[in-house]
């Protein structure tokens, strides 16, 4: 299947195919913009009017947090508001959901091109746009698009986009994990103009409401988008007034300057090369028993970056992204990682940065599939593989080093989706927002974040679960951090949590479940850190649980409670759960960073005593000697580690090769060079692990096991996939030593994860 | 004999003592603070005041009526983690409610870089350890329902298990607690039972809110602060009482007003964070007597910048804080802070040729490059000092001087990198800081629905004078007031003493429209009474008591509240027709004409009473004859100056504060030293000296 950049013939208008947009704009004669700047604005009215527009953005986005009424863009703060110049690159992004970074521009671009002659961009006008092919990352995610003009230019562009609580579609909520495509799902629009000349459409706002079950949500928020936008293009209508309009275009233009400036800088000093990453999705449909591959490569040529997603699975069922919304994952990693000194600024590094993903891929879908999943299932596979290439490639730098982070918790979202009759006697239909409390996965220098969220929302608070309480039927019987959920290594992957519940003051409760990532470990871990635990249903019917509400005797695991277990499926529909039903959730851990046998045994130690691991996975894992009372034996350890390291080996020794250092690959994986040609070579002892030119696994040892070998808490993939799912290790052929980990279904050849670059070999 | 008002205020190196007698006379006295036993500093700077007005301590204490103490106690061991060893009893199965944190780092609307830049941050070091965590069977429901009795037993062995660990406090949070707390105050009982000497705090006591991750660390807090904070109040009471004392001691409070000292052993928590809101609670007098009702109060350190905001003569108060990244419930007035101040630091970077000024400080040590303490990092201080605002050898009352040479040549090398003049370089980093503060002002004001415009603002601290005329003009405030040089000094003291008795009592009950008004009533009257009984038990008579109510409300499904006042203590049917009104125009006053939406179903989330007793004001003494006439020393000499609305150096007028009359006037550019502070007056603006003593400077005059 060819990618975009081949298919020359194609027009990507975001109608049948993805918008893409050109790079010239093709523009109405009636839209002026406003292209005149200072080149030479002066450092400190510089500073003083770049401060401004970032409060601008802040406090846009700070607004809208107060007025909405989304649970999920309360909790999962799933909004974001910008600023982007008059030709719609980005001036500044805010710290909210990350995703819509890359669906913001390309909707504002697709309205220039297709709305500046008819209806026509005017001032006082605001343009309503939620449509997937256009850019938006799924329907619920709704946009608003502000032109701010100055004497009758288009002078910039202030926005914000807000996820709705419903607008539609055949499952309350407007995630639709049955839907074939998108006309089961939500209303969508493409830009609209809603407001014109600064009064509301009635009749197009009554459009737009008409189609949710909670329509007065939906217009509160609809208010909250309308106040946010106002105030940002009126404060920086106050800005060009004080400041004049040249000087304020000039901040704005430097200030994407700047961060392609430092961007241009760190590329300068990686290595060329390709790297890639492959993770898969389970069940597209209600009764899908398969894996669906996801590959993420990135090739790196000089200062340019190319992303694709070759080799990826065809879009099918209900799991789907389009391609603004695969952009919108892969710009979360490029701007955490790469452009986090830039606050936000990433206009200048995406100067640099091509997205040539194949259509007709489950992440680059073309219309009409089902995209109403999109942000916790085809773009969140999407976006955390690119953390994974990315970390890899500025390995290499010792300062940018210190900004690789692992895979993240609830690298895959274990929805519950749940409908009926709340305690007020009210319909509901939603999901549970728990999992946003994710895990922050470990990074090169320190353990990930226990329960830190979600990367790609760096300011997300789950509710309380007094709020949930009050707003659904359900009463919960615990919320509680796992040992061992964390992916082991050198460094931990935080430690994700489990919540379990039961209806309250209700019939029954019908569910639906979707998910992915069960089966198989979507947090996997970096330069042999092991992956995090994977998400979990756990369903006891008819338990318990009401003579031990009588006995006061209340369970702290589901282990304690005596029920039927039925093990739910990933695409589970309309069951219902009664009275006595138990019903736990627990979502991903944080990747770990590093060889577990690299881990000092006080930090063990420590993780014990803080209940982060188990006594159990200190001895499998980490090696390490401990007794009843959680105490490390330091010595016992060390020979313990050696004894199986040089087990591995089984009498066979690779030869230590000591050429020059070219760069460093990862924590044990050295790239070097001799008269003899360059070559791969294990970090701790130079034993030589093949040519440079072949991918170092084939000249490791390799040892497979079940993956449930790799975290105590994963258990038998066959309960929800016919694939089988290996945990592949490979070891230095001269010491033993670990040198990467892959988790892959069976039939998947190794990964050829690092590929320099002739001009780095 | 007079009688006096006596305002304490202990710091990290000094305990300062304000008298204050009837016809408004202040008597001001120092002494060491003395961390081992804070007492001691205390009855020592009560002792040096007595001095300063010829009476011994017992006479002094004798003739003391109110004694207002605000204390840091708290807040330092909260800073220094020297917190008591505490255990936690909750609900079983929602042992990890700390540790979770909602699963955020607790960084929402700190420094954006360690929010962006996920690999330098970290959760804080929990409270609360795991291990000294249990949990029991209990459970109450949303609509307060007992649903699973508390199991004893296990309340028992928890409290014993804790208690041999060797807890000195324990904090007890139940799920909805703030509905029904019968099992918390049953563990409570338990506890006091079992473990007699731990502190013990229930969260339905303290904080009673919706929300058990905020309101767990409210008492996580309070436990981890109690023992500490109570010991050292109950000793100082104790001195106080045994030196004569005959008022009751009463401690400052982060609502504003004071608390009695029974309170403050049972809400610690209380006192956090409670000597920058007496500055804002002593602005608010200050206020009155000015006639100037909304005011922002600034006060500009060398390491911060904290700003609050008072509105009708009212501290804008916040109900949810954050101290080290955690969030609890308490009533509080809102100051924020700007980790910027005079020791902000500047770089530049030369490839963007751009120039950033903080966030983060070179603090007291090593300081400023002018310091000649080790910094090399120009700072905000050495811009000031190279643009010739403040004088090298009359800084701090000429306690210390500045090295102005290295100050200079540090200044150059930055500016020298990206090509700019060194004046000009420096004048852009005092620019930038000004519009800093301008900018967090804005945002404390404009996003609640406030016009600056219509706000005076006080500059306190040494480097407020400084830098706040910029600011102002930038903002559009009609008057930046630098009060007199020793009540500026001594303003968190003097907050203390100007403070009302208080007590900010809430209950939640959730409740959507169309309201029953029966039901609201009972709310409100069950405050009214709790307000009422606090009073009596502080020993108010019931003429003096004050009630003031109001209730959070937002549209039904809103996350978010907005507070509405009410007239009194009970609504009736057009009390409620009036109430959607005034959400709706507090609402769009806040948000935007047309942000509410008419007819939508409105909820009310919590209740509140503030119950108060005025207490005895300070009265101060204004001037009875101003006069223009500036005495001939008060110019003292010139300096030069470099004036960025000029553009250059100009010879710049120099005036002793201390010699200047009420009722002198001077057009700027002039700058007018005290011993503590430098007031910047800019070309067209003017500074005067009121009635009070205070110097007033008009940001706009020309």
């Amino acid at each position: 299947m060819p990618r975009i950049s081949e298919m020359t013939d194609v027009d990507f208008n975001g109608v049948e195919n993805p918008y893409v947009p050109p790079k010239v704009l093709r523009l109405s004669p009636k839209l002026k913009l406003h292209q005149r700047w200072d080149e030479h604005v002066d450092p400190v009215t510089y500073e003083v009017v770049r401060h401004n527009l970032w409060q601008i953005n802040e406090e846009h986005g700070a607004m809208i947090q107060r007025l909405s009424g989304s649970p999920v863009a309360m909790y999962a703060l799933d909004l974001n508001p910008s600023i982007l110049t008059e030709d719609a690159e980005f001036v500044y992004f805010g710290p909210y959901m990350q995703y819509m970074s890359g669906v913001t521009d390309t909707q504002v671009k697709w309205t220039m091109e297709f709305r500046s002659d008819n209806p026509g961009i005017n001032e006082g006008d605001m343009f309503i746009a939620n449509d997937p092919w256009v850019g938006a990352a799924h329907q619920q995610d709704v946009m608003l698009l502000c032109p701010v003009f100055w004497q009758g230019e288009l002078f910039c562009w202030v926005t914000n986009c807000l996820h709705q609580y419903d607008i539609g579609g055949i499952t309350p909520g407007s995630f639709c994990p049955s839907a074939e495509s998108v006309y089961e799902e939500g209303l969508m629009l493409p830009p609209l103009k809603i407001i014109e000349n600064y009064e509301i459409r009635r009749d197009i706002e009554a459009v737009y409401l008409r189609a949710s079950r909670k329509p007065q949500l939906v217009a509160l928020d609809f208010r909250a988008q309308v106040a946010g936008n106002s105030t940002a293009r009126d404060r920086v209508l106050e800005l060009i007034k004080r400041y004049g309009a040249e000087t304020v275009k000039g901040v704005m233009k430097r200030v994407i300057d700047n961060s392609e400036k430092s961007y241009l800088e760190k590329m300068s000093r990686l290595p060329d090369g390709e790297w890639y990453d492959r993770t898969y999705i389970e069940a597209c449909r209600p009764g899908d028993r398969r894996t669906h591959r996801v590959v993420l490569g990135m090739k790196k040529e000089g200062t340019k970056l190319t992303f694709y997603n070759d080799g990826s699975a065809p879009q099918e069922g209900a799991m789907n992204a389009t391609y603004s919304g695969w952009r919108g994952s892969i710009m979360v990693a490029v701007n955490e990682l790469l452009c986090w000194d830039q606050y936000f600024a990433c206009g200048g590094a995406l100067r640099h940065i091509e997205f040539d993903p194949t259509p007709g891929t489950l992440n680059c879908a073309d219309f009409p599939a089902s995209v109403s999943t999109a942000p916790i299932q085809s773009m969140e596979i999407s976006l955390y593989p690119a953390y994974n290439v990315i970390s890899k490639m500025i390995y290499p730098d010792k300062e940018m080093r210190r900004d690789i982070m692992c895979i993240g918790g609830t690298s895959q979202w274990p929805a519950t989706l749940f409908r009926g009759i709340d305690q007020w006697g009210e319909r509901y239909g939603y999901l549970l927002v728990d999992p946003i409390g994710g895990a922050i996965g470990a990074f090169s220098m320190a353990d990930g974040i226990n329960t830190g969220g979600q990367a790609r929302t760096p300011i997300c608070q789950l509710p309380n679960i007094e709020h949930t309480e009050q707003s659904f039927p359900v009463l919960f019987l615990y919320r509680k951090e796992l040992p061992d959920s964390g992916g082991a290594g050198q460094y931990r992957g935080g430690l994700s949590a489990e919540s379990c519940f039961i209806p309250h003051n209700t019939d029954f409760i019908t569910q639906d479940t979707l998910s992915s990532g069960n089966a198989t470990p979507t947090s996997p871990g970096m330069m042999g850190g092991y992956p995090s635990t994977t998400n979990a249903y756990t369903f006891l019917r008819d338990s318990d649980i009401f003579a031990r509400i009588k006995a006061s005797q209340m369970p702290g695991d589901t282990s304690e409670i005596t029920g039927r277990e039925e093990i739910l499926q990933l695409r589970q529909e309309n069951f219902q759960q009664h009275a006595a039903d138990v019903y736990a959730v627990r979502w991903t851990g944080g990747g770990g960073f590093g060889d577990p046998f690299d881990r000092v045994p006080a930090d063990i130690e420590k993780d014990l005593e803080d209940y982060a691991i188990t006594a159990g996975a200190a001895r499998s894992l980490y090696g390490a000697t401990v007794n009843d009372q959680g105490i490390v034996d330091v010595e016992a350890t060390a020979i313990e580690r050696a004894r199986i390291r040089k087990g591995r080996l089984n009498g066979g020794a690779g030869k230590s090769r000591k050429g020059e250092l070219i760069f460093q690959a990862s924590t044990c994986l050295d790239a070097r060079r001799d008269t003899q040609g360059s070559y791969w070579a294990c970090g701790k002892c130079s034993a030589e692990l093949g040519p440079l030119s072949e991918n170092y696994k084939h000249h490791c040892l390799r040892e497979d096991n079940p993956v449930s070998s790799s975290n105590p808490l994963i258990g038998d993939p066959s309960r929800y996939i016919d694939d089988a799912v290996t945990f592949r290790q490979f070891f230095c052929t001269g010491c033993g030593s670990l040198i990467d980990n892959e988790i892959a279904v069976a039939s998947d050849p190794v990964l050829h994860d690092v590929v320099p670059a002739m001009n780095a070999q | 004999m007079s009688s006096y008002l006596c305002g304490l205020d202990i710091g990290g190196t000094f305990t300062d003592c304000v008298l204050m007698d009837e016809s408004g006379q202040l008597t001001i006295a120092k002494a060491p603070s003395t961390p081992a036993n804070f007492a001691e500093g205390v009855i020592e700077a009560i002792s040096r005041a007595a001095t300063k007005i010829g009476l011994d301590l017992p006479q002094l204490l004798d003739a003391i009526t109110v004694l207002a103490h605000g204390t840091t106690v708290g807040t330092n061991t909260i800073i220094q983690r020297r917190g008591a060893k505490v255990g936690l009893i909750t609900t079983k199965g929602h042992n990890d409610v700390i540790h979770i944190m909602r699963g955020s780092r607790g960084l929402a609307g700190g420094d954006i870089k360690l929010i962006v830049h996920i690999p330098e941050s970290s959760k804080p070091e929990p409270l609360i350890p795991k291990r000294l965590i249990r949990g029991v069977s209990e459970r109450v429901d949303c609509f307060g329902k007992i649903v699973v009795e508390l199991n004893e037993d296990e309340a028992r062995q928890a409290i014993i298990e804790l208690r041999d660990a060797g807890c000195e406090a324990l904090a007890i949070c139940t799920l909805w607690s703030f509905l029904e707390p019968k099992h918390e105050l049953r563990i409570k009982q338990l506890a006091q039972e079992l473990a007699p000497s731990l502190y013990v705090t229930c969260s339905s006591e303290l904080a009673p809110k919706w929300g058990e991750y905020e309101r767990t660390t409210a008492v996580a807090l309070n436990a981890y602060i109690g023992p500490v904070t109570v010991g050292y109040v109950t000793r100082l009471d104790k001195q106080l009482k045994a030196t004569g004392l005959k008022p009751p001691l009463q401690i400052t409070q982060c609502a504003g007003g004071t608390i009695t000292v029974r309170k403050a052993q049972e809400a610690p928590l209380l006192t956090l964070d409670s000597g920058p809101v007496a500055g804002v609670t002593g602005s608010v007098f200050l206020g009155t007597l000015m006639n100037t009702p909304n005011i922002i109060t600034t006060d500009l350190g060398g390491t911060s910048f904290d700003v609050g905001v008072i509105h009708n003569a009212a501290p804008i108060v916040t109900y949810k804080s954050l101290v080290h990244q955690y969030e609890y419930f308490l009533p509080k007035v809102d100051v924020h802070t700007l980790g910027t101040g005079g020791g902000s630091k500047v770089r530049v970077d030369k490839a963007s040729r751009s120039l950033r000024v903080g966030p983060d400080s070179a603090g007291a040590d090593p300081g400023p490059v002018c310091y000649g303490k080790g910094g090399t990092v120009p700072t905000t201080t050495d811009a000031d000092l190279v643009l010739g605002y403040l004088d090298p050898n009359n800084y701090a009352g000429g306690t210390m001087r500045l090295d102005r040479d290295a100050a200079v040549a540090a200044v150059q090398k930055l500016a020298d990198e990206i090509g700019m003049g060194l004046y000009e370089f420096a004048s852009g980093v005092a620019t930038i800081a000004e519009f800093q503060m301008a900018d967090l002002i804005r945002k404390m004001t404009v996003t609640k629905g406030l016009d600056p415009r219509e706000f005076v603002v006080y500059a306190f601290g040494g480097a407020g004078p400084v830098h706040m005329g910029v600011a102002a003009r930038e903002l559009g405030v009609a008057k930046v007031i630098v009060p007199q040089g020793d009540t500026a000094a001594v303003w968190c003291a003097f907050g203390a003493a100007s403070a009302d008795i208080l007590h900010v009592d809430e209950r939640v009950s959730i409740m959507s429209s169309p309201f029953d008004l029966t039901r609201v009533n009972i709310m409100l009257t069950g405050l009214y009474e709790k307000g009422h009984a606090h009073l009596l038990e502080d020993g108010v008579d019931a003429a003096r008591h004050q009630f003031r109510f109001s209730i959070d409300m937002r549209h039904r499904g809103q996350i978010n509240e907005v507070e509405i006042d009410l007239d009194g203590g009970a609504l009736d049917q057009a009390g409620l027709e009036q109430l959607r009104e005034r959400f709706v125009t507090r609402y769009e006053r806040l948000y935007g004409h047309g942000a509410a939406l008419h007819g939508a179903r409105l909820e009310m989330v919590t209740f509140r009473c503030r119950s108060s007793a005025v207490s005895l004001k300070p009265q101060l003494v204004a001037a009875k004859e101003l006069t223009e006439v500036i005495a001939g020393d008060a110019l003292t000499s010139t300096r030069d100056i470099y004036w960025a609305e000029w553009k250059r150096l100009a010879p710049t007028p120099i005036y002793n504060g201390y010699k200047l009359k009420p009722g002198n006037a001077i057009v700027g550019p002039c700058v007018v030293e005290t011993a503590t502070t430098s007031m910047v007056v800019h070309p067209q603006q003017r500074i005067a000296v009121d009635a009070l003593g205070n110097f007033l400077i008009d940001p706009n005059w020309t």
